[in-house]
């Protein structure tokens, strides 16, 4: 019981700091699309769904290792 | 390892790569308790070392779980008999749950059953029947209950029917939608397809089963991992397939909505590249199992029945309830059920199978049997000494086993490599996008460049398609997956292969430091030589006047006589020397009396009357104080101590009679094995506590050049030591247990089978038989096994060094080409196939000893052939 809701906290604190990346990296390419110009709505959302599924992809991961690392043990 | 540690090979499920590794490895190393885990890939199993009092089990299952994964758990259902009552269940269950491994235990009292939940290979039926039965209980395992060996198959097999199913699914499918995809470029072939098969919606429908059912194992798995913060191959390929497939969806569904429209659909993408990824998969079911073949033969030795003798009475009685001291009969073509000594009976075994000796041993009374060998001829009784887990057969089984699960250090380098591959992967897949979609596209697309191999035009894409295509395209062609197989598949064919020789690899990293060995260091005592001495020369003096008194003693030659003396007056000594002289007259067939009286000299020799002779045996000193002038022999004995053999001068009635040399004679195999070992560049070096003089003249004897002599036995290891400052790798061979330290500081310490247990403990080696030849076949053994892993990983990588810049678009600017992400998917599925099968090569090596047999044995029934028909 004590584990699970550690699991629990470890994936609310992990989310609070992946999902902010995640977002921040697509809004980030978005801004940079629509600074260059020239590309069309369809492909300044769609790179910036595609950056931002790889950066979660790749933050995930690394922020629920790190914040499991330093949560108390069961 | 402290005192409180236990070893435990924990079966675990679901990894496909070795990134899992390195997941399953971090979760079980930050356990409390657990000291060191060391993961394989290829038998899915975590060695682990822990401290049973501060980790448990169940805290382990629970860790592997947390990150995606299972250890996998085993039914087994017990006849118990003896209960009755409540009492009686809770005594069952607790003393079953006390047994390791087992994870459950429901007792029913009613049916008088008991259902074990377990851990295969951490607990057996054997174990769980032993408890119930200290618990004062009795029972029986129910035959529908599969052993582990089963148990491994039938996981095996199932995994192969399910990817085998899937690709089925997959692979049908998907060549409907390549034909749907292609068919403006069928031709004539058109008229043999309906036109509707090439509409986009039709394609997407078809594709839509291939991506959700086939393909759903990657989305689940790569998401189970996510939530718990681990990512793998299955993440990869999860994101290829999905950046496919929805794009697809879209550009079919809203072609106007400027991802590249209709021109644009990857749904062949998504169908062949999952169809590709499961026929790898698939292939790596079918071929996996096929490395542990040799781990599986060696369980099939175990013969399941044995024939005990009881009250005069023949029972057969499964082999794992044969306690130690039982009667067991074995008839001609049966197995030997466990280890033991022959009572009575003669016969041949074939021993083949656990010491690669090709003869069947005689077996007479006295003689002893190992557990797993097969009877040829005839019959005999023998009485069990060694069972269940003490049998030479399981102690093999559970050395290879733990051999198989441990790393060598290029395997936990490239492990470390793919586990830091995925997160790198799609930070590179990331870079391209950003690249193709800013820059790229801009400077470089051409509207009629084309697929690798295909000829379909990627036309109308637009910026944002083609940088999705590029980046998808690394995602799939960058999967590891080759390099979590390529070092642990080798090293358990070689493993296994080792094994099939008679000898044991303790550790994959034992496997690689032998096959850089320049230096090797042997025993003398009991490893080069027999150690025993034996009688090697009988010389006769001129002066000795011998007057036969019977016929038998004038048949007799002078060197017979003077040996038979010698031997009478030994009789009673316990002095190695004398018992030497005893068995050399023995050898010799001569009929050996009591002394009329015997008289021990301690540290000089002895003193007998035979015959009513006063016979003097003995040293040099012991002649010079009785006076016996041994001058006219000098120079041949002083020869024979140039030669390393210890001399005995014999004085009958006071008068010089002659001398008898003894000496430990070199095993028969030792100078063959040393001329090996010098064809293959290696340094040999012998290590004795003899004197140099004795010592250079063995080594003389074969063939080794360095001598390290008068070197005490807890000497040893520090010249081992001085060895490898130099410089060197080196091998100690050694037996005894003053050979442990040398043994444990060697890069590899080898231990002859017929050797000490303290021995045979810290070698890294075991040699099964007493054949030092084997030094030889396990060096060619490992060379053969690290130059597999050398050209496995050269296949894994290749494939991904090769692929990334192509998949990147890196010669796109110059060739107009792309690569697509269902090519890479196959590019990939062949790398692990191809790992797989190079592997599967080693199982046709053959050490050059058993193949130079095999010649001659070949020539020799060639010849015999021949003989008659040159006579004809």
């Amino acid at each position: 019981m004590e584990h699970e809701q550690i699991e629990r906290a470890v994936a609310r604190r992990s989310a609070a700091l992946y999902l902010p990346i995640s977002i921040g990296a697509a809004l980030a390419f978005w801004l940079a699309a629509s600074l260059v110009g020239g590309y069309p709505p369809v492909a300044q959302i769609g790179g910036a769904v595609w950056v931002g599924i790889l950066s979660l992809i790749v933050s995930m991961p690394m922020v629920t290792a790190r914040v499991k690392r330093r949560a108390p043990a069961p | 390892m402290t005192a409180n540690t236990r070893t435990l090979s924990l079966p675990v499920q679901g990894m496909s790569c070795a990134s899992c590794v390195a997941h399953v490895e971090r979760a079980l190393r930050e356990l409390p308790g657990v000291e060191t885990v060391a993961v394989n890939l290829a038998t899915n199993k975590a060695s682990l070392t822990y401290d049973p009092g501060r980790a448990t089990l169940r805290d382990m299952a629970h860790a592997v779980d947390g990150v995606g994964y299972a250890v996998p758990t085993a039914e087994l259902t017990l006849d118990v008999r003896g209960m009755t009552c409540a009492s009686c269940v809770a005594h069952v269950e607790g003393a079953l749950k006390e047994v390791e491994g087992v994870t459950t235990a429901t007792v029913n009292l009613g049916l008088g059953t008991a259902r074990v939940s377990f851990i295969p290979g951490v607990a057996t039926a054997g174990q769980m029947k032993r408890a119930v039965h200290d618990a004062g209980y009795e029972a029986l395992e129910r035959s529908q209950g599969a052993d582990a060996l089963d148990r491994e198959r039938q996981a095996r097999e199932e995994e192969i029917r399910r990817q085998g199913r899937n690709l089925l699914i997959a692979g049908s499918i998907g060549l409907i939608v390549m034909i749907g995809t292609f068919y403006d470029m069928l031709g004539p072939l058109k008229a043999l397809v309906p036109e509707w098969l090439s509409y986009k919606w039709v394609i997407g429908l078809l594709t839509t089963p291939i991506v959700l059912g086939p393909g759903r194992q990657f989305f689940t798995n790569s998401w189970r991992g996510l939530k718990h913060g681990v990512t793998d191959m299955n993440l990869l390929y999860a994101t290829g397939i999905g950046a496919a497939y929805g794009i697809a969806v879209i550009n079919t569904l809203f072609p106007t909505a400027g991802f590249g429209g209709e021109g644009a659909t990857f749904f062949e993408s998504a169908a062949l590249l999952t169809a590709f990824i499961i026929l790898g998969r698939w292939l790596e079911a079918l071929t996996r199992g096929r490395t542990s073949e040799a781990i599986r033969k060696l369980m099939k030795l175990q013969p399941k029945i044995a024939r005990v003798v009881r009250d005069g009475r023949e029972a057969e009685v499964p082999a794992d309830e044969v306690e130690v001291g039982d009667l067991i009969l074995v008839r001609p073509g049966e197995g030997v059920p466990v280890d033991g000594t022959v009572t009575d009976g003669y016969s041949a075994v074939d021993e083949s199978m656990l010491t690669g000796e090709s003869l069947p041993v005689e077996k007479k009374a006295g003689d002893n049997v190992i557990g797993g060998t097969l009877n040829k001829t005839g019959a005999f009784r023998f009485t069990a000494g060694r069972v269940g887990a003490d049998t030479a057969l399981a102690q093999i089984i559970q050395l290879v086993e733990n051999a198989q699960a441990s790393k060598a250090p290029i395997q936990k380098l490239a492990d470390w490599v793919a586990g830091h591959f995925i997160l790198g992967v799609h930070m590179l897949a990331g870079a391209v996008f950003i690249f193709w979609f800013f820059f790229g596209y801009r400077m470089f697309f051409d509207p009629n460049s084309s697929f690798i191999l295909s000829p379909y035009k990627l036309g109308e894409i637009g910026v944002f398609g083609f940088s999705l295509l590029l980046s998808v395209t690394v995602l799939v062609i960058s999967c590891p997956c080759a390099v979590g197989l390529a070092t642990p598949s080798a090293m358990m064919a070689g493993t296994g292969k080792a094994a099939e020789h008679g000898v044991l690899f303790k550790s994959a990293e034992a496997i690689e430091n032998a096959s850089k060995l320049e230096t090797i260091v042997f025993d003398k005592t009991g490893t080069l030589t027999k150690g025993e001495p034996s009688v090697t020369e009988v010389v006769v003096s001129g002066q000795w006047a011998w007057a036969p008194e019977s016929q038998a003693q004038a048949q007799e030659g002078l060197e017979d006589r003077l040996l038979r003396l010698g031997a009478v007056t030994e009789r009673n000594s316990e002095h190695p020397l004398g018992e030497a002289i005893v068995r050399g007259a023995e050898a010799r067939g001569l009929v050996l009396v009591e002394p009329e009286s015997f008289n021990s000299i301690p540290g000089h020799g002895v003193e007998a009357r035979v015959e009513g002779k006063s016979v003097l045996l003995g040293n040099r000193k012991l002649m010079r104080e009785r006076g016996v002038d041994f001058g006219g022999l000098m120079p041949q004995a002083e020869r024979l101590e140039a030669e390393g053999k210890t001399v005995m001068f014999v004085a009958v009635e006071g008068q010089p009679a002659g001398l008898i040399a003894v000496a430990d004679t070199l095993k028969d195999d030792s100078p063959e094995a040393i001329r090996r070992l010098h064809k293959l560049g290696i340094e040999v070096a012998m290590i004795t506590g003899d004197n140099r003089r004795t010592a250079e003249a063995i080594a003389r004897q074969v063939g080794i050049e360095r001598v390290l002599a008068e070197v005490l036995p807890q000497d040893k290891a520090a010249e081992v030591k001085k060895l490898q400052a130099l410089g060197k790798k080196v091998a100690m061979v050694g037996d005894g247990v003053n050979d442990a330290p040398a043994l444990a500081q060697a890069d590899v310490g080898m231990a002859i089978g017929s050797g000490t247990d303290v021995a045979k403990e810290t070698g890294d080696v075991i040699l099964i038989k007493d054949d030092l030849r084997d030094v030889v076949v396990a060096l060619e053994v490992a060379k053969a096994t690290m130059r597999k892993v050398k050209q496995n990983l050269f296949w894994a990588f290749i494939y991904n060094v090769l692929g990334i810049p192509l998949g990147a678009g890196l010669f796109y600017p110059f060739m107009a080409l792309v690569i697509s992400p269902e090519l890479a998917g196959l590019l990939m599925a062949v790398s692990s196939v191809t790992v797989t099968l190079n592997t599967l090569l080693l199982k046709g090596f053959k050490p050059s000893l058993r193949r130079e047999n095999k010649a001659q044995r070949g020539m020799g029934m060639a010849s015999s052939q021949l003989a008659p028909a040159a006579g004809d």
